[in-house]
């Protein structure tokens, strides 16, 4: 029987160097002929049951709940919340067109949301902090899915000041939109599921969460809470086999509360294909592309055509920081899972279509509004977020670009809620191609433009750093349509 | 004085800093000599040349750029070359990498909306001054109390580095501090020049400024070291 200690220092061998004092203090010597975790297969998070038999119509039954999990593999039972009792949550997966029902129970000891993260909806199925859910109490999320919407989203808690807690606690799951001439499972591309997450263990192996008023806690807010073990779909450096020549269509959501990644797979092809809101027009091969916390991308993946080959994901390095939090080790390249090329036989090969879909770029001719929205440290356009105070008033039927501005030396991820945006340029580099997105990663001193179109649902949306520390701090603002 | 007692602790490094200091604490103790308009003047000109003033007394210029000369090219316009960095830490001309060693950069203060404080309020430039918050982290609000986390005061403020010497000038009148928040947003031409990010420890200077920065407002007249002149006004013979 292993320790939890053993367990963690497997890890972080894999992990590479040890990020912060508190683990490397805790965490004992451990032989490198422990059990090795690599030989892990990545599971794909199960579907939430769909509970209706009448074709377009999605129905499922969601509970969050205290639960006691294993989340280290031959770590100890640990407190953590989960969907459905699993970490990460079960997947909801649809396709364009279908009404979704949930019926979502609060079994936490606290208010709580489920944030459809990415989605088109109704303002009060949006899951914001404007609409919560006490504890003990049942809230029935309902939403069709717009036809153009396919692509990878996520769903995850968004209450006042608590949503980094929540998540780091395991609430998070992934979201599907498929559409129904997806051009990629067309040509019978395997499609996986990657959930990046990350967190910190104490000696005991339970998350562990830093003395308020230490130095960590400082950190924390500063940076956004970042963990030293990373993980996918909740596995430690897990594997993926694929077979010789084949392709695979990864679909990546950065579910840490701050951590961004920049993925690259030494030796494989990377083909990036899509982002928030689906595929792009046109395939993209990439040495890395870039995750920012709460982003989605979609690549394909092309491995060597050599059985037994051994190729990683690798994060590598990318400063977000402030000067005065980045971690000593920031310049560290860690790896999040082994893909090995299986004995099986030589995939036929895939020819990716010119043209995966058709992105039409949002009209700019006709904008109602163009505003300025300055994030700084903390704030947006110098405030806090107040629940009973309006930021913006939009219109509906309108056509908006907005200038996000980040004024601090550290990036800042921002997110509007219910309608996904297009990037139009970035320090007035424009953008090359159009694309959806619900989420924009503005890094420091720069600025970026999008331009949104308000076709529907009037009421209050959420605009926010999506840093979970910042948003829980307030670092958002309020968006009324009429 | 605060600002001696912070740079006995943290040794600065370069003497273009030292020079800086020196001009800096020059520039202080005359502005004692200098006449401020005793009479508020409402009119906007009148409010400029009050900032100007206090800008040109307290030697914003000897850091931020351009000296005592408003002429100068650079003026108030922040770090433009490498002689305005400031390095604060163990680390010195000797032992340039030792540790802890922060590297901090005099702001640009003109009023440019991009690099600037062009996007600031005067209320979040008399923040800054009256309580040495970073304008761009903290609201735009009237700071009602002197406690962390107590009425308006950030629950987790971020102070402007120690070479800029609030916690002295924080004692200036109200009027004064607005004067020259007025002065540098309405007066003074936008210069595009990015500055970089100062470097400083993950609390941004709290901790010290809770150890170092005297009580404010100051301890009632006299303290144990003060004396009460005579009756004629001169000395006291004792």
């Amino acid at each position: 029987m292993r320790t939890i200690g053993e367990v963690m220092a497997t890890a972080m061998m894999l992990l590479g160097t040890l990020s912060t004092p508190l683990a490397s203090a805790r965490i004992g010597p451990s032989s490198p002929s422990s059990p090795s975790m690599a030989s892990d297969t990545l599971r794909q998070p199960p579907e939430l049951r769909n509970l209706s038999r009448v074709p377009g119509i999605v129905d499922v039954e969601l509970t969050a709940a205290p639960a006691r999990l294993r989340l280290v593999r031959g770590g100890p039972l640990v407190d953590v919340y989960a969907y459905n009792g699993m970490v990460p949550g079960p997947t909801l997966d649809v396709h364009e067109g279908d009404s979704v029902v949930v019926h979502f129970h609060n079994k936490l000891p606290e208010v709580t949301t489920v944030h459809w993260h990415g989605l088109h909806l109704p303002a009060i199925d949006d899951g914001s902090a404007l609409f919560p859910v006490p504890p003990g109490s049942t809230y029935v999320y309902t939403f069709r899915i717009p036809a153009g919407y396919a692509g990878t989203y996520w769903y995850h808690p968004h209450p006042d000041a608590r949503s980094s807690y929540q998540v780091t606690m395991g609430l998070f799951g992934a979201m599907l939109v498929r559409a129904r001439d997806d051009p990629l499972a067309a040509l019978g591309i395997a499609d996986k599921v990657l959930i990046l997450s990350d967190n910190r263990f104490d000696a005991h192996g339970a998350i562990s969460f830093p003395d308020s008023g230490s130095i960590q806690a400082d950190v924390d807010l500063e940076n956004g809470r970042e963990g030293n073990v990373l993980m996918v779909n909740g596995q430690v450096m897990p594997t993926i086999q694929i077979p010789p020549g084949g392709m695979q269509r990864w679909r990546i959501i950065d579910a840490s509360a701050s951590r961004v990644y920049r993925l690259s797979v030494p030796g494989a092809q990377l083909i990036h294909v899509g982002s928030d809101g689906g595929l792009f027009a046109h395939a993209l091969p990439v040495h890395d592309v870039m995750v920012a916390n709460s982003e989605r991308v979609e690549v394909l993946v092309q491995a060597g055509s050599t059985p037994g080959e051994r190729m990683r994901l690798d994060d590598l390095p990318y400063d977000r920081y402030m000067p005065q939090t980045r971690p000593a080790n920031w310049d560290s390249t860690r790896s999040l899972l082994s893909l090995v090329v299986s004995h099986a036989p030589a995939a036929p090969a895939i020819r990716v279509p010119t043209l995966l879909r058709y992105v039409p770029p949002l009209d700019t001719t006709h904008v109602a509004v163009r505003r300025v929205i300055v994030m700084s440290q903390g704030l947006i356009d110098g405030r806090k977020m107040d629940a009973n105070r309006v930021d913006l008033h939009g219109r509906l039927g309108t056509t908006e670009i907005w200038e996000i501005q980040n004024v601090v030396g550290m990036d800042h991820p921002f997110h509007l809620h219910g309608f996904r945006f297009q990037v139009l340029d970035r320090d007035g580099v424009p953008e090359p191609f159009p694309s959806w997105k619900d989420l924009v990663n503005v890094p420091e001193h720069s600025s970026v433009r999008i331009v949104v179109h308000f076709d529907d649902f009037p009421g209050k949306w959420m605009y926010h750093c999506h840093i979970l520390d910042h948003e829980d701090e307030g670092m958002m603002g309020v968006l009324e349509l009429n | 004085m605060t600002r001696s007692r912070i740079s006995s602790r943290w040794i600065f490094a370069s003497v273009p800093l030292l020079a800086a200091a020196v001009l800096i604490g020059a520039r202080t103790a005359k502005s004692g000599r200098v006449a401020v308009s005793a009479a508020p003047d409402t009119s906007a000109m009148a409010l400029i040349a009050r900032g100007r003033q206090g800008v040109l007394s307290h030697g914003c210029g000897g850091c931020h750029g351009g000296f005592d000369d408003p002429s100068a090219p650079g003026w108030l316009a922040g770090k433009m070359s490498d002689d305005q960095v400031f390095a604060i830490g163990a680390c010195n001309v000797v032992h340039p990498d030792a540790k802890p060693c922060f590297k901090t950069y005099p702001r640009n203060l003109t009023p440019d909306n991009e690099t600037g404080i062009g996007r600031f309020t005067e209320r979040q430039i008399f923040n800054a001054l009256r309580y040495g918050l970073r304008p761009e982290d903290t609201p735009d609000v009237d700071i009602t109390s002197m406690t962390p986390g107590q009425g308006n005061f950030p629950a987790h403020p971020r102070y402007l580095a120690p070479p800029m010497p609030w916690p002295d000038w924080r004692h200036m009148e109200d009027a004064d501090l607005w004067a020259i928040a007025a002065y540098l947003k309405r007066a003074v031409k936008p210069v595009h020049n990015r500055v970089p990010e100062s470097e400083g420890p993950p609390d941004f200077w709290a901790s010290d400024y809770a150890k170092l920065a005297g009580p404010y407002p100051s301890k009632p007249f006299p303290t144990e070291n003060e004396r009460v002149p005579d009756q004629n006004g001169a000395a006291p013979n004792h």
